[in-house]
C-alpha cells in the first residue's frame, strides 16, 4: 500500500511538473495571479467587464489586430439580443457574422512594424499564465533599464518574453476608451488590461464557462456510479474467499 | 431463441467463443487493482478511436486550414470541444495507463515464462502508440506540432548513405509541409486499427496461458480460480468509474494542462520557438536521445531503450517471479522506476548545464538495469515463494 501510494505520488508529481514551462535567461517576468471571475471550479462570465474588453479591443487592439474566430453574433452567447449585436457591429460597419478582421493589412503591417501581426482570438491559450500575462504585458511597458538597448522602433516590456517586443504600448492613458454609461469602473489603463483581458479569454475558448458547468454535473454522475459499483463488486465478491 | 442461439453457434460459434472468454475464463482470484489497467487500457483505445473518428469527420488535414478546422471543432461543431478535450486528455492518459500496466509487468514478473509473446506483443503496442501519438500530435499544426514534427522526423537523416533521402520521402517535399500533415493524417487514421490487431494477439496470448498474479506463481489448486465474469468484470467496473473521475476531470477542468501553449500559436516554419520540447510522454526517450553527443549513436541509444524491452524476459533469468520475493531485483526496480521520472525531468529542460550531466547518468542508469539482471537474477537470493494463494 505505500509502494502504491508512492507510485501514485510519482505520477502526480510528473502531472504537476509538467506545466512549468522552462525559462531561460532573459524570458518575461511571471506575472502577478489577477482574480478573475472565469477561474475555479464555479466560474461564471463577468459579461459587464467582456463588453467593456470588447470596446477596447474594438477601438484599440482591432487598429492592428485581428480576432478571426470571432463575429458579431458570437456575443449573442452571452446573453445580449440580436438587435443590440446587430448595431454593435453597424458601428463598425459590419454585418452579423463578418468577422472580426483589421482594416491593417499584413503588408502594410511588415512595413510598419518589421514583423507579422497575431491574431488575438487565442493569445490567452498560447501564453504560460493567459488572462494573468496579458494583464501584465499591458500595463508593463517601462523605461529599459541601464545597459539594456533597445532597438529602434521596438519597446521594452519586462512581461515580454526577450523583453524587447514590437508593439507600442497601446494602452497609453486613462480613459482612452468611453466606457459605456452605467459602468461600475473607471477606464483606468489597469482596468482597460484586465478588461480586454477578460475579453480575449473568452475569446479563446468560450465554451470555457460552460464546460466547467457541466463537469460538476459529469462528476457527481461518475460519482455515484462509482460508489454503486463499489456496493456491487463487494455484493458479488461476498462469496470468494480469501485464503 | 435458444434454438436459434444454438443453431447459429453449431455454424459459427460465437456465443461458446464469448462465453468461453468470460463466464468460463478461469482468473487468479487474488488480483489486485494494478490489474485493472489493462481493460483500461482497452477503453482508451476505444475511446481514442471513437472521438477519433468523429474529429475526422470536421478536421481538415491541409497545412492552410488545419489549425482553423481545430477551431471550427472547438466553436462550431456541435459538442466538438468536448470531442477534441476527450481526445487530447485521452492520448495523455492512454499513456499514463499503459505505463502503469507495464510496470505492473515489470513488478510482478508478468514478462517471464509462459508469457513472453504476451510481453513482446505488449511492446509492440507501445511502439506503435509511440508513432501515433507522435503523428496526432503534428494535426493542429500549431508551433509545437510543427517544430517537433521537424526535430524528430529529422533524426532519421543519420541512417548512413540513405538517410537525407529517406527524410524528403517522408516529408514528401525539402521540409515538414502540406504533404507530411497530410500522410500523417491517413496513417494517424491507420494505425489505431494495426494496433487494434495487435491487441487482439496480445489478448489471444493472455487467454492462452492465463493471467499471473501478485505472487507470481503457477496456481494449480482449483480454488485459487475464479471465473473473469462477474468477478473481474464488476471489478473492472468499479476501477472505470475511479479512472473516469480522474480522467474527465481533467478533460473538464484542466484540460489543457498538460499541453503546450505554443500549440495555439499556428504553425510558422519562419520562427522557431525558444524551447521545443516533446509532449511528456515521450520525455524520458528524448533525454536519452540527447544525453548522448553523437546524433547517430543517440537514436540508436532511444530506439534501444524501447527494443531493449523484447529482451526482457531473456535478460532476467530468475525463475521466481515477483518482486515480491526478490530482494534484489526489487531494489532495482525503484530504481528503475524513479529513473524513468529523472529522465523524463531531464527531457523536459533544455540540454545544458547540470541537466547533461545527469541526463547521462541516469541513461547508463536505464540500461545498466537491464544488462545487470542476466548477472543479478543468478545470483539473487530469493525469499521463499508460496505453492499456493
Amino acid at each position: 500500500m505505500k509502494k502504491a501510494l508512492l507510485l501514485i505520488a510519482l505520477f502526480a508529481g510528473i502531472v504537476a511538473a509538467q506545466p512549468a514551462p522552462t525559462y531561460a535567461a532573459g524570458d518575461g517576468a511571471v506575472p502577478p495571479e489577477m482574480e478573475w471571475s472565469f477561474r475555479g471550479f464555479n466560474p461564471e462570465w463577468d459579461v459587464e467587464q467582456i463588453f467593456r474588453g470588447y470596446k477596447v479591443a474594438t477601438q484599440v487592439c482591432m487598429a492592428c489586430h485581428s480576432f478571426k474566430y470571432i463575429k458579431h453574433r458570437d456575443l449573442m452567447k452571452l446573453g445580449f439580443s440580436e438587435e443590440q449585436v446587430a448595431s454593435l457591429a453597424d458601428e463598425m460597419g459590419l454585418g452579423l457574422d463578418d468577422k472580426l478582421i483589421s482594416a491593417l493589412t499584413t503588408e502594410a503591417a511588415l512595413m510598419s512594424y518589421g514583423t507579422e501581426i497575431p491574431d488575438l482570438s487565442l493569445m490567452n491559450m498560447a501564453r504560460p499564465h493567459g488572462a494573468d500575462y496579458l494583464h501584465a504585458l499591458l500595463v508593463g511597458y517601462e523605461e529599459a533599464p541601464e545597459g539594456v538597448s533597445v532597438p529602434a522602433g521596438k519597446h521594452y516590456n519586462k512581461y515580454f518574453p526577450g523583453h524587447v517586443i514590437a508593439m507600442p504600448k497601446p494602452l497609453t492613458m486613462d480613459g482612452q476608451v468611453e466606457y459605456p454609461e452605467g459602468s461600475k469602473v473607471e477606464p483606468t489603463v489597469d482596468q482597460m488590461a484586465k478588461d480586454v483581458s477578460a475579453f480575449i479569454e473568452w475569446t479563446g475558448e468560450p465554451i470555457l464557462v460552460k464546460r466547467k458547468t457541466l463537469g460538476v454535473y459529469v462528476l457527481l454522475y461518475l460519482l455515484i456510479f462509482t460508489i454503486l459499483s463499489y456496493m456491487l463488486m463487494k455484493s458479488i465478491w461476498s462469496d470468494v474467499k480469501k485464503k | 431463441m435458444k434454438n436459434f442461439i444454438n443453431w447459429f453457434d453449431d455454424r459459427l460459434p460465437i456465443f461458446s467463443v464469448i462465453k468461453h472468454s468470460t463466464t468460463e475464463y478461469p482468473a487468479p482470484k487474488n488480483l489486485n487493482y494494478w490489474w485493472n489497467f489493462g481493460s483500461l487500457a482497452l477503453i482508451c483505445l476505444v475511446t481514442q478511436i471513437l472521438t477519433g473518428l468523429f474529429l475526422a469527420m470536421h478536421y481538415k488535414p491541409d497545412a492552410a486550414t488545419a489549425f482553423d478546422s481545430i477551431q471550427h471543432i472547438m466553436r462550431d461543431v456541435e459538442w466538438g470541444w468536448l470531442l477534441r478535450y476527450v481526445h487530447m486528455v485521452g492520448a495523455h492518459f492512454f499513456f499514463i495507463v499503459v505505463y502503469i500496466h507495464i510496470f505492473r509487468g515489470l513488478y510482478f514478473g508478468s514478462y517471464k515464462q509462459p508469457r513472453e509473446v504476451l510481453w513482446g506483443l505488449g511492446v509492440v503496442i507501445l511502439f506503435l502508440m509511440i508513432l501515433t501519438a507522435f503523428m496526432g500530435y503534428v494535426l493542429p499544426w500549431g508551433q509545437m506540432s510543427y517544430w517537433g514534427a521537424t526535430v524528430i522526423t529529422n533524426l532519421l537523416s543519420v541512417i548512413p548513405l540513405v538517410g537525407d533521402n529517406v527524410v524528403v520521402w517522408l516529408w514528401g517535399g525539402y521540409s515538414v509541409g502540406d504533404p507530411t500533415l497530410n500522410r500523417f493524417f491517413a496513417l494517424h487514421f491507420l494505425m489505431p486499427f494495426v494496433i487494434v490487431g495487435v491487441v487482439f494477439l496480445h489478448l489471444w496470448a493472455l487467454h492462452h496461458k492465463g493471467s499471473n498474479n501478485p505472487k507470481g506463481i503457477d496456481l494449480k489448486k482449483e480454488t485459487d480460480w475464479i471465473p473473469f465474469h462477474p468477478y473481474y468484470t464488476i471489478k473492472d467496473t468499479f476501477g472505470l468509474g475511479v479512472y473516469f473521475i480522474f480522467f474527465l476531470g481533467m478533460v473538464f477542468y484542466a484540460p489543457n494542462i498538460l499541453g503546450h501553449t505554443d500549440n495555439y500559436i499556428p504553425a510558422n516554419p519562419m520562427v522557431t520557438p525558444s524551447h521545443i520540447v516533446p509532449e511528456w510522454y515521450f520525455l524520458p526517450f528524448y533525454a536519452i536521445l540527447r544525453a548522448i553527443p553523437s546524433k547517430l549513436i543517440g537514436v540508436v541509444a532511444m530506439v534501444a531503450a524501447i527494443l531493449i524491452l523484447f529482451a526482457l524476459p531473456w535478460l532476467d533469468r530468475s525463475k521466481v517471479r515477483a518482486a515480491t520475493f526478490r530482494p534484489i531485483y526489487k531494489q532495482m526496480f525503484w530504481i528503475f522506476l524513479i529513473n524513468c521520472f529523472v529522465l523524463g525531468w531531464v527531457g523536459a529542460n533544455p540540454p545544458e548545464g547540470m541537466y547533461v550531466l545527469i541526463g547521462r547518468v541516469a541513461t547508463v542508469l536505464y540500461f545498466a538495469f537491464f544488462l545487470l539482471l542476466p548477472v543479478v537474477s543468478r545470483f539473487e537470493k530469493t525469499k521463499p515463494v508460496p505453492t499456493s494463494l
